[in-house]
């Protein structure tokens, strides 16, 4: 009897104790399930073999699979370097875990997807190795930014170089300048010169003066792509700054036939941003216009500049019917030195200047062009 | 040679080379010339004579171009700076100096421009300078002084301005 007694009451603590247990687990479960679900870290776990049981939310989200696609299938399938991610499994099973700062999966896409993954065995009560359990940062966007600011900073470097170079050039080359136009007066008043030789003299100093000019464009215009002051903002009216602007351009258009046709929203376009800087950019697109037309319109040159309201952006398109840039071009046009024009025309600074400055405002420069049609040129600027 | 008024220029450079074939040209087109080499030599040089216009190089060893032509200024109130520079920075240069140089202008420079500066420059250094003169002459003459002393107090007057 007492045995008996005894017996049950051990029961119902254990039925006691095991109810608390279950909460306990229920508990612990909802807890591990909601980091699972939330986490933006890709979270999975596999067999002992690598195949893939369990895929987190996150997971999910940075590879573009569903839980569904990837339960079943060998993790390694999953990553660029198969052999390279098998390596890391092994240290992991071996050790216990594993690291590895830089490890490329592929999402659904075919996209690389760069991440930081920790390995972790994971063993049964006895010890014994059921399976990995992996966590991996995605830091795709990180390693991307991160480029971003080391050719940022390169190109910061570059430009403080070239500012040096083109400030110890501009000297002597002031110094050519005012040599050799004293020649040029000296030659004009020298007596005995037979009306050949003062004639080859003269053209010989006009040829001087000719690629001082040349140099000087350049010297400026990389002082001017180094200059990083503040834009000095105010308010204005975009539809009267670009009318100003082709007015200032009148005598590059005079003996040319081109038409240039405005297409301005109706109402006033009111920004507060830096007008001179703008005004620079302006210059540089509609004269490439221009150029651009020359070259392949001759008669029937049409270059189009509208205007729209969208948002919190005014929208300026510069629009002509050139011979359009080619599709691999289309990125090299804002590099550095890139110029298509004959030597001594273009300095290849003129675009990354203008991406410099729109980005200086905070806005962007986008482009639209098909070869043999033409070529539109958009640039985005904040209202304020 | 020309019918332009005679334009004092001082010149204030440390690249000699430039300044003699700079100063030759200038003296060719009619201009009176003086250069100098350094900021020092340039305010010893304006303690001595008038100038209209003085053309000054912005980076020299010594005192800078931003210092020399507010120290000429003070010397010369009505002189006019032309800041020559070869460098980026004709913003910074603006910012530490904006309210005295007559203008900013990146070398090398293009000499007709120079030229049209110079003139520009002197032209508003007369304007500036005929007012003032009148204004004082103005009060002498409502000063209730004598022939004489009026006469002293114009002469001084035009001394002070440079017109002897």
């Amino acid at each position: 009897m007492d045995s008996n007694s005894t017996l049950k009451a051990e029961l119902k603590r254990l039925t006691r104790e095991l109810a608390s247990h279950k909460i306990e687990l229920h508990q612990t479960r909802g807890y591990l399930h909601s980091i699972l679900q939330n986490s933006t870290d890709m979270i999975f776990a596999t067999e002992v073999t690598g195949i893939v049981i369990s895929f987190s939310k996150g997971a999910e989200k940075a590879l573009g699979y569903s839980v569904e696609e990837v339960i079943g299938r060998s993790i390694e399938d999953l990553a660029e370097d198969q052999e390279g991610f098998h390596h890391v499994m092994a240290t992991c099973e071996e050790r216990g875990c594993s690291m590895a700062p830089d490890i490329y999966f592929r999402n659904k896409e075919g996209k690389r997807v760069h991440c930081h993954a920790s390995l972790m065995s994971l063993t049964n009560r006895d010890g014994q190795r059921v399976g990995t359990i992996g966590v991996c940062r995605d830091i795709t966007q990180w390693k991307k930014l991160q480029d971003d600011l080391i050719q940022v900073d390169r190109l910061a470097e570059m430009g403080r170089v070239a500012a040096g170079v083109a400030h110890e050039l501009n000297n002597p080359m002031a110094v050519i300048t005012e040599a050799s136009g004293w020649a040029g007066m000296v030659i004009k008043d020298a007596k005995g010169l037979s009306p050949e030789d003062r004639q080859e003299l003269e053209d010989v100093i006009k040829k001087i003066s000719a690629q001082t000019r040349r140099c000087r464009n350049v010297t400026h215009k990389l002082l001017d792509f180094v200059r990083d002051s503040a834009p000095s903002k105010t308010d204005f009216d975009i539809h009267t700054l670009i009318k100003e602007t082709i007015d200032f351009l009148k005598p590059e258009l005079k003996h040319t036939p081109i038409k240039i046709h405005l297409n301005f929203a109706e109402e006033p376009l009111s920004v507060n941003s830096d007008p001179k800087l703008l005004e620079q950019v302006l210059v540089n697109f509609i004269t490439n216009a221009i150029h651009a037309v020359l070259e392949k319109q001759g008669n029937q040159g049409r270059i189009e500049i509208g205007t729209t309201k969208a948002d919190s952006q005014v929208e300026i398109r510069i629009t002509d019917n050139g011979g359009g840039i080619p599709k691999e071009a289309r990125e090299e046009i804002f590099d550095l030195f890139y110029t298509t024009k004959p030597p001594g025309k273009g300095t290849g600074l003129g675009l990354p200047i203008c991406r410099n400055i729109v980005g200086n405002l905070g806005g962007k420069i986008t482009l639209d062009s098909e070869v043999g049609v033409g070529t539109t040129f958009t640039i985005q600027i904040p209202i304020s | 040679m020309t019918d332009q008024p005679n334009i004092r220029v001082l010149l204030v450079d440390d690249e000699e080379t430039l300044l003699e074939y700079l100063s030759k040209r200038l003296l060719k087109l009619g201009f009176t010339v003086k250069a100098t080499f350094s900021g020092e030599q340039a305010i010893e040089v304006a303690k001595e004579e008038h100038y209209d216009v003085a053309v000054v190089d912005l980076k020299m060893p010594g005192i800078d171009g931003v210092e020399t032509q507010k120290r000429l200024r003070q010397i010369q109130p009505f002189l006019q700076c032309i800041v020559l520079t070869g460098h980026g920075s004709i913003e910074s240069a603006l910012e530490s100096g904006q309210e005295d140089a007559f203008q900013y202008l990146l070398k090398p420079v293009d000499h007709d421009d120079l030229v049209a500066a110079i003139r520009e420059a002197h032209k508003k250094k007369t304007e500036v300078q005929d007012a003032k003169f009148r204004e004082q002459l103005d009060q002498i003459h409502k000063s209730g002084l004598g022939a004489h002393g009026m006469r002293k107090a114009i002469a001084d007057l035009r001394k002070i301005y440079g017109l002897e």
